[in-house]
């Protein structure tokens, strides 16, 4: 909380930076994966890193709000904006029934408890082949243009559609910033530290959580519905624990707790998974070694190492 | 529908309940013991079964079995002495994350091993064939399975309450602190559940092998419904998770039978209407 | 209810299993006073605690608090009513500084409606406001920024009670604020203790007689879950049954 401003300036010059830089550095596809799951990554951060709850089915949200998307998009030609706070709006009161009953148990029960509901949503969406697709996925999501007044502008080409996103980004990470900002920030925290200490001193402990969670899962959402028209088609992985996982990782291999380790988690995982896969087949042996030595030996993320890297160098710079 | 039908759903679901159970009590044992969910028990399983049918293949199906049982519980053995061990002062969630870890890389090593094809493993020609049963007919080595799974969760459970290390077990369960002040080894006791419930797994995996054949992803596909056995039935509660095992496995196979396309969700749906209408589990108590 | 008792317990118990903690326990305090409660280790003061701040639900009895009855309230509602407590084993927030700790404590109290926590964390200057002054007033000015985990045994002691204060009581109940500290932090949180008395009804637990008997003024002995004497300090030195069961006379 008390950080210099000229850090935070610094930060987010970085980020205005890379967002500009990235679709030259990857193709553009790939850049705006990185942006959309460092919304969900964000999101897994809040509930995770700040209130520490670990939930292993984000998917949820994020397949719900994907596939209300598309059918919004296929069968009603919804707008763009419609269907973007639709999206939202789906993950967040998906997340307030789920998280309702998930959050009356803590630790493990939790977690299993995330885990069993993606699982059911997820079994559901597979045998739904007439709503969902099934395995094969839905088919025939437009990419309709963003409506500002009179202004009607196209995202059909991948670099077009990588601004947008960037933009929403920009938006979500904003809003996120506030909401860590705020004392729901302090509060969450103070929660993950201590609970039985923050319902000493008057905070109803069930209630933040639940609150947290719902939060969490309109980003989700959110990130759920730009990634439905990334390919023109709903995978059924969207809302498989595969994603939740994948979440789970950008977030530890990041830096939990910290705003931008996220971002640093997504940018690392889509990077390792594009540049990766190519090479090996079984590239998941990586991530899941990567996992491992940062469990076991980096906990704080990819944040942590840069930080122990700067104290180094700080430290050599001073002898010298 | 027919009573051959609803007899074989029903044999089925218990063979299947039967593993879920025997599944459930691994890691149940590790759940109480360890207070950690390992995510690495479906893989485990996976290679329980993949160990079988290399090792069959000098050693005959009995001594097949027999490695399966061995090699997983040495590897749970490893994994708990190498990794899990350093995170017992962090967190829980953290060796949830470990065994996460473990399982992909489990996982792709299989691949490597033995390729991504499914495989197909006939069960041991003298137990092959069908019996009847009246009702219905059904395969000779699922019966067995049933009676083996059975027993085998028998076993454990006799164990874990009636010896004096199953003792020592529930004691460390219940209060680690003490159980160590009293002077038992529980770094050693912690080492030997883990040995112990994973080895459980592959020997489920070696068992069933002939059952349902094997995938790579075969351990990813049961390890949530291990999960849903364990929630279900209760934290630590080995009554619970054998009860519970079965009644997934049941309920799976009726719904199998009665309507397909619900039958993986209706699990889940039951295992949200158990915590809703019972918190602490069917057989749990905190 | 009588006059004057800000606090009244009617035959608080609390069993746990075969176990009866706590026995049919009537205490009660006078608005203003410094009231406490002593007893041998395990004699179930700080169950008696848990009781009344709603940790645990009683077995059998009833609390009133300013005459409203509070049993079984679940601990994050009375903070709000003006009762707060501090903790036997040091319960704070490790990984947030000294200042969050008490700025989350403080704000608890002093929570806008659903729109107002849009605005950022600096924008609360009453907040900060009383953070900081109570902060000053358990003596952690020098170390506001540090994480509560760096703190020493008596600085987080210290943390205890300020979060404690921040919920800005009327009764405060102290669970054993000198528990392991050296003689000159003793002395310290005893003058912290006693410069509270008088702005807030106190109810302590304590072990130490020499601060028991020089600031209280009145004093509850419990013994096996039982409330075994009650009275002023001169009361319940000279008290044979206290004697026996506890004091011995010395220390």
């Amino acid at each position: 909380m008390l950080e210099g401003r000229r850090g935070a300036v610094v930060r987010v010059a970085l980020l205005l930076a890379a967002i500009v830089v990235l679709p030259l550095v990857v193709r553009p596809v790939v850049a705006s994966e990185i942006w959309i799951f460092s919304i969900a990554a964000m999101a897994l951060n809040l509930i995770f890193g700040y209130t520490g709850m670990l939930s292993f089915g984000q998917a949820t949200f994020f397949g719900l709000a994907a596939y209300t998307a598309g059918l919004l998009m296929i069968h009603w030609q919804a707008p763009l904006l419609v269907v973007l706070a639709a999206g939202t709006l789906v993950g967040a009161l998906a997340a307030a029934l789920i998280g309702y009953v998930c959050i009356q148990r803590v630790g493990v029960y939790f977690i299993m408890l995330t885990f069993g509901f993606n699982q059911m949503f997820y079994f559901i969406a597979y045998k739904w082949t007439s709503l969902t697709g099934g395995d094969d996925g839905l088919p025939g999501i437009p990419r309709p243009p963003l409506a500002l007044g009179p202004l009607g502008i196209r995202l059909d080409t991948s670099v077009r559609y990588y601004v947008f996103v960037a933009a929403v980004f920009l938006l979500a990470f904003y809003a996120m910033k506030r909401v860590v900002d705020s004392p729901l920030g302090v509060i969450f925290q103070s929660i993950r530290e201590n609970p039985g200490r923050a319902a000493a001193v008057g905070y109803d402990v069930k209630r933040y959580k639940w609150l947290a969670f719902t939060i969490a899962g309109g980003f989700t959402g959110l990130a759920g519905v730009l990634y439905s028209m990334m390919f023109g088609i709903v995978p059924l992985e969207s809302i498989s624990w595969i994603i939740s996982g994948d979440i789970v990782f950008m977030v530890l291999i990041g830096g939990i707790g910290n705003l931008y380790g996220p971002l640093l988690g997504a940018a690392a995982f889509k990077w390792l998974s594009e540049t990766v896969s190519i090479v090996w087949e079984r590239w998941p042996l990586i991530l899941g070694v990567a996992l491992v030595l940062v469990v076991l030996f980096l906990r704080g993320g990819l944040v942590e190492a840069f930080a122990r890297l700067r104290e180094a160098t700080a430290g050599r710079g001073a002898e010298a | 529908m027919n009573l051959a039908l609803l007899g074989g759903a029903v044999l089925n679901g218990l063979v299947t309940g039967m593993l879920y159970a025997l599944m459930g009590v691994g890691l149940s044992l590790i759940l109480g013991l360890l207070n950690i969910p390992n995510f690495a028990h479906g893989v485990l399983y996976a290679i329980g079964a993949y160990v079988l049918v290399s090792a069959s293949k000098a050693f005959g199906f009995l001594g097949g079995a027999v490695a399966a049982l061995a090699v997983v519980a040495v590897l749970g053995a490893l994994i708990e002495w190498g990794g899990v061990r350093r995170l017992y002062r962090v967190h829980p969630d953290y060796i949830l994350l470990l065994t996460f870890g473990l399982s992909l890389i489990l996982t792709e090593a299989i691949i490597l091993v033995w390729g991504p094809v499914g495989i197909t493993f006939q069960p041991p020609a003298l137990l092959a064939g069908a019996v009847d049963l009246g009702v219905t007919t059904y395969p000779k080595y699922r019966l067995l399975v049933m009676v083996v799974t059975g027993a085998l969760v028998l076993a454990c459970y006799l164990f874990v309450t009636r010896t004096r290390w199953g003792a020592i077990i529930r004691a460390g369960i219940e209060d680690k602190d003490m159980a160590a002040a009293l002077g038992i080894n529980i770094r050693r006791v912690f080492t030997l559940t883990f040995a112990a419930g994973t080895g459980l797994a592959g020997l489920g995996g070696a068992l069933m092998a002939p059952v349902r054949g094997l995938l790579p992803t075969m351990g990813l596909d049961i390890l949530p419904f291990a999960f849903v056995v364990v929630v279900l039935g209760g934290l630590g509660s080995l009554p619970g998770a054998i009860l519970a095992g079965l009644l997934v496995g049941v309920v799976q196979s009726l719904m199998t039978a009665i309507w397909a396309p619900g039958a993986d969700a209706s699990v889940f749906a039951l295992m949200t209407l158990g915590i809703i209408a019972r918190p602490q589990g069917l057989l749990g108590q905190r | 209810m009588k006059d004057g008792g800000i606090l009244r317990t009617e035959g608080l118990t609390r069993d746990f299993g075969a176990l009866r903690a706590v026995n049919a326990v009537g205490l009660e305090v006078r608005a203003g006073t410094l009231h406490s409660v002593i007893g041998p280790n395990g004699s179930g003061k700080t169950t008696l605690f848990n009781l009344i701040s709603g940790e645990i639900p009683p077995t059998g009895g009833r609390v009133w608090f300013e005459g409203r009855d509070v049993t079984g309230l679940p601990s994050h509602r009375l903070p709000h009513l003006g009762l707060a407590r501090c903790f036997q084993r040091t319960n704070v927030f490790p990984k947030l500084s000294v200042y969050e700790n008490v700025w989350v404590a403080a704000f608890s109290r002093r929570r806008p409606g659903a729109l107002g926590f849009v605005r950022r964390t600096t924008e609360f200057a009453e907040v900060d406001a009383e953070a900081r002054r109570i902060v000053d007033e358990v003596g952690l000015t020098h170390k506001v920024a540090a994480r509560a985990e760096t703190l020493s045994h008596g600085q987080q002691r210290a943390l205890e009670v300020g979060l404690t204060l921040a919920s800005s009581p009327r009764l405060v109940l102290l669970d054993e604020p000198t528990q392991g500290l050296a003689p000159e932090a003793t002395q310290q949180m005893t003058r912290l203790v006693q410069s509270l008395a008088g702005r807030y009804t106190i109810l302590l637990i304590e072990h130490k007689m020499r601060i028991v008997m020089s600031i209280s003024d009145r004093i509850s002995v419990m013994a096996f879950g039982e409330l075994i004497a009650e009275g002023t300090p001169d009361e319940v030195r000279e008290n044979r049954v206290v004697q026996r069961a506890y004091l011995g006379g010395r220390r």
